[in-house]
This record gives C-alpha cells, structure tokens and sequence, in this order.
C-alpha cells in the first residue's frame, strides 16, 4: 500500500485543507440560501475583495505604520472583518430592499451582476498584478511521522470546523437562527408573527460576507491573490449541492469530499493513469452527477415533500 | 368550433418576416459601420435560435440549465468536424449536429428525471465543464484549446460568403425556429410541458408521463442548440472552447430572464437587448468614459455591463416582456391611467 501510493496521506491531509476552504464559501452559499432561499453567485467574488481588503489593511500596518508580525495580522483581520460588516450591510440594502416582493431569481439575477461588478472594480483598482500575500506563519510545518502538514492548513481546518459549528449552533438552537428558520420557511407569515424580517435578511447577508472575508483571508496565502480567485466560488457550488443545498454541516462534509478527491486526482491518480490528467479539473463535477444520481439531495439535504 | 391556432395574429408575423428581411438594407442606408452591426445581428440571431430552445426547456417545463454553451459547443464542434473532416455537405450536416446534440441532450435528460431545481441547475452546469474538458481532450479531432477554423457554409452550392449572406442564412433558421416553438408551446407538447411546471405531481395526476415528456423537452431543446452552433461555427469561421465558458450560459438564462420566461417573443427579445447590450451599447459608453480619463479596456467593459444589468433588474425585474404588458394595459387604458401604473 505505502508503496504504490507514496504520497496519499500526504494528498488526503491537504484536501481536506483545501475542502475546508470549499466549505466556508459553501457555508456562505448555504447560510443566504437558508434564510432567503437566493443563491448567490456573488460568494465567491465576496471572498476575492475580502482578501483584498486584508490585503490593503496588512500592508498598511506592517509596512506604512510598522507594527510587528502578528499584532498587524490580527487587526487586519479586525479591520476586514469590520469591512465585510459594512459590505454586508451595503449588499442588502442593494440587492435584498429593492427586490425582496420581486421572484427569486430576478435576485439570483441581481448577484450574478453584482459578481461582474465587484470583478471589474476589483480589477480596475488593483490592476492584473498577481499579489503575493504573506502568510502570518510563514512557511512553518509541523510533522507527523510521513505526513507534513503546513500550519496554515491546520489552522485553516480549525477555522472552519469552529465557523461551521458556531453557525450550526446559531441556526438551530438560538432564538435569531429560530427566526432565520421562519423568515425562509415564509417571510410573511414571519412577519405577522412579530419577527423583524427586514432584520434578518441584513444579518444574513452580513455573516455570508464576513464567512467569505474569512475564507479569503485564509485561502489567500495558500494560493496567490488576483480577480481570478472568484471562480473557485463555482467550485464550492458543488460542494455545497453534494452535502445537501441549505445543511450546514453538508457544507463541511461535501466541500471535504471533493477537496480530498480533487487533490487525490492530481497527485496519484494522474501519475498512475495518465487519461486522468485530462479531466482533472472536473472531476468534482463527475463525482457531484454521479453523487446526485444516487441521492438527488445531497448527501446531507432533506427530501423535501411537494404538495399538490 | 374555434381552431388551434385562430388567436394568432398572423398579419403581424408576416410584418416581422418583412421587417427582418428588410433590416439590412435599412442599415446600410443609415450609417456607414453596417458591417459591424450586420455580424452583431449574426450573434443575435444564433443565440435567439438557443435562447428560444431554452425557453422552451426553463421556461415552459421549467427546467433549470446552466449548460446550454456546452450544447452549443457540441452543435459547433460536431458541425465543424462532419464538414471539414468526414466531408459531409453543410445542410445535412446541420441537421445531423442537431440530432447529435439532441442526443447528448437526452443524457443529460436522465439525470434530471430525479433531479430538480438548483441540483439540476448544478448538473447541467458540471456538464458544460465536462464538455469543455472533452473537446480539449479530443485534441486529434478538435486541436484542442488552440481552436478550429471552420469551413464557410455551402448550400445547394451556393456560398455564403458575407455577413450578408451569413444574416439571411441565420434568420431562415430563426423565424423557423421561433414558429416551431410557438407551434409546440400551443400543442399538446406544450400544455404537457406547462403541467409539469406548474407541478410535477398534478401533472402525473392527469396522466402526463413525466418521464417520457422531460426527456422530450430536454431533446428538443438541445436541438434548438446543436442548431445554433453549427450556424454558429460556419458563420463565425472560428470556434475554440474559450468562447462556450459558463459565463456564456449565465448569460443564455439571463437572456430568457431579462426577456420573461414562458414567451417565445420574450426570448428574443431578451436576446436581442442583452447581446446589443454587451456589443454596440457598452462600447459606446467606454468610448464617452475615455474622453474624460483614460480607462483599460477590459475591465471597464464587464464593469458598465454589470451596472445596467444590475439597474435594469432593480427597475424592472419582471423583464422586457413585462415592460411591454405593463405599455399595453397603460395604451388600453389610455385616457383614464391610474397615475402609477406607468412605471
């Protein structure tokens, strides 16, 4: 087994790294479609400037204003995240007040053209460069016997499982997730039950941006940082569809599942089966069709019942 | 006994036709730049014939696809190789990559019997990637990314050589395809598709096999597609898989979007504004920006774009095609409007 396959440990520790990566903007997807039943295009994009923003806030305060390593890293998380607080508030004042009686997907609609934009003006200000963000760890790995795992991945796995728990938690066993629940199930009914829909729609998109803010913060150091990074918000699309669209620790585990199988695909498996290669970059999309022949909702997503 | 089609109002159809006919020659009495507005009608006229598909498949069955480019891709390519490669002639080559994209269409049909909604949107979109990566690894047949030139379209030997000849080309298989889609919407087809919109249970209720009619609805549509693309790939002379990215099927579901879902005219319509939209109305306001500051082309383009979707959307969510009932009713009316009916 060790023989034939040097390096899958290896492989199956930094997918689930990066499907860590996959289920925090899965979990944006899921927390917005949760509450206002819109899928948002616009997550992965949200994520971008989020990196840009820790970005633009940590060479300030490590070089403008010359503070040490990690006192600029954590409040230029502070900072971003008070940033996202803001967005979030700005998106649901654009996207979700004007359109909240229109049909879902004039709102779906309304994300798609806020991604375009927030590509272009992202673009537009910090030009086509490639940003080389660094990484508050360095380069620092921690061993275990074979396997080395890097210590942002760690720290990136326990993010996300603490983020995904916390919003597990507000979901299901807080008066507000209580709300949440309601306002998606029917938001006038809600209403006349004395929930403050309007409210919650903003909390909702605020903790959508700052999951993403988050996610962008920590992938950033893992990749490099230019506009391109918004697509990888189509690759968390399967991940949150193959947990189950709406399950919050389908999130987790889907974004997990194909991370794992993304990386396994190009490491081992292209150099045993060299057909492998080809496809390499939809292999998440293969397992997701193949995933939903076998259970139509995700592994995680209940069955809904229609009636007639 | 009143027929099938007698609510039809055929002088209009007859109008159109002549309108459509006529275009060209208007525009070439008008501005000097004809050609380049004659090759943005080609674009438009090859999406009307998929949008118009797609209607019938998100729209009418209801029926989410965000894979449509993947079966343009497929119309192109298999077009691209039957004529330059097997030799076969332009016109039965046409109706051979529909009916290859047909098929493709009923295997992705499949799936879709159990899958609904966003799944299904996801399922066709992880299609139109698979697709993609197919092409590029098919690289003996199709070069790969480098791109195909293609061939100009030959019919009865005649040559199009033109973007002239290209429009009247196009536009046949347009009005073709905009009858036959209205003639399906209105038959028993349609009724069956509508059903199984509105609901998939009501439907089998009364005895519609939902099945046999999705599967229906999927292989037309994919058609409608593989016809487009390979009017797409003899008149553009060069295909390559950049150009079939998601990016391109968002913008076929917002073409149906922004026209209304559930109108053939609608789908046009929606085609129309968003491809002169993204190629005569966004230059023109970049040129009108760069006299003030001087601006990088790319960004700047995607940037206008996604304003005006974005502030059409805010101010008229329900589309074209509900601008165009809310004038009706405000015309009906005209005398006595109630002051904020018009807006």
């Amino acid at each position: 087994m060790n023989e034939l396959f040097p390096g899958l440990a290896q492989e199956i520790v930094s997918g689930v790294a990066l499907g860590c990566i996959y289920a925090l903007i899965a979990l944006g997807f899921t927390l917005i479609f949760k509450a206002t039943e819109v899928v948002n295009f616009a997550q992965g994009e949200l994520m971008m400037v989020g990196a840009y923003v820790n970005f633009f806030f940590i060479t300030i305060f490590l070089d403008s204003l010359g503070f040490g390593n990690w006192p600029s890293f954590i409040l230029a998380l502070i900072a971003s995240i008070g940033f996202s607080v803001l967005f979030g508030v700005f998106l649901d004042f654009a996207i979700n007040k004007p359109l909240k009686d229109e049909p879902v997907f004039s709102m779906i609609m309304a994300t798609i053209s806020v991604a375009i934009i927030l590509r272009a003006v992202v673009a537009l200000i910090a030009g086509p460069i490639t940003l080389v963000p660094p990484s508050p760890f360095g380069n620092s790995v921690i061993r275990l016997g074979s396997v080395a795992i890097s210590t942002l991945d760690l720290f990136i796995i326990l993010s996300a499982v603490i983020l995904v728990s916390i919003f597990y938690i507000i979901f299901n066993k807080t008066r507000w997730g209580l709300a949440m629940q309601a306002t998606a199930e029917d938001p006038m009914a809600a209403g006349l039950m004395g929930i403050p829909v309007k409210k919650v729609y903003r909390n909702v998109w605020i903790f959508a941006t700052i999951v993403a803010t988050i996610g962008g913060v920590l992938l950033a150091p893992r990749t490099l940082l230019d506009t391109n990074m918004g697509f990888l918000g189509l690759k968390a699309f399967p991940a949150a569809v193959l947990g189950g669209f709406g399950s919050i620790p389908g999130a987790i585990v889907g974004g997990v599942i194909l991370g794992v199988v993304e990386t396994i695909s190009m490491g081992t498996l292209s150099f045993h089966f060299h057909w492998i290669k080809e496809i390499n970059d939809v292999i998440v999309w293969i397992v997701l069709i193949l995933v939903l022949m076998i259970r139509p909702v995700g592994i995680l997503g209940k069955e809904e019942v229609e009636r007639v | 006994m009143k027929g099938r089609y007698e609510d039809e109002n055929l002088k209009w159809i007859a109008l159109l036709i002549l309108l459509v006919l006529l275009v060209p020659f208007l525009l070439q009495g008008m501005t000097y730049s004809y050609r380049y507005y004659l090759y943005v009608l080609n674009i438009a006229g090859i999406y009307m014939i998929l949008t118009v598909g797609l209607d019938l498949l998100s729209g009418y069955t209801g029926q989410v696809s965000l894979g449509h480019a993947g079966f343009l891709a497929i119309g192109a390519y298999s077009s691209a190789i039957l004529v330059d490669q097997a030799g076969i002639p332009f016109g039965l080559s046409l109706i051979l990559a529909s009916l290859i994209t047909g098929v493709f269409g009923l295997m992705i049909g499949f799936p879709a019997l159990r899958i609904s909604g966003m799944y299904l949107g996801l399922t066709t979109m992880g299609f139109g990637f698979i697709v993609r990566r197919i092409i590029i690894a098919l690289r003996d047949w199709t070069e790969g990314s480098a791109g195909l030139a293609v061939s100009k379209p030959q019919l009865f030997g005649f040559t199009f050589n033109n973007d002239l000849h290209n429009y009247y080309l196009i536009y046949t298989f347009v009005i073709l395809a905009v009858i036959l889609a209205r003639r399906i919407v209105k038959s028993k087809l349609g009724r069956a598709f509508q059903a199984i919109r509105d609901s998939g249970h009501a439907a089998q209720a009364a005895g519609i096999n939902l099945s046999k009619y999705k599967l229906i609805s999927f292989f037309i549509s994919a058609i409608f597609a593989g016809l487009a693309g390979a009017l797409f790939a003899h008149t553009m002379r060069f295909i390559s898989t950049d150009h079939f990215d998601i990016l391109l099927s968002i913008y076929f579901i917002i073409m149906v979007l922004v026209g209304g879902t559930s109108s053939i005219y609608g789908a046009v319509l929606g085609t129309l504004f968003i491809v002169s939209l993204d190629y005569l109305i966004v230059p023109q306001f970049k040129d009108w920006l760069s006299t003030f500051m001087s601006l990088e082309a790319g960004d700047i383009q995607s940037l206008i774009f996604g304003l005006i979707m974005f502030l059409f959307i805010i101010f008229q969510p329900t589309g074209l095609y509900g601008m165009w009932i809310k004038m009706r009713i405000y015309w009906k009316l005209f005398p006595f409007n109630p002051k904020k009916r018009f807006t």
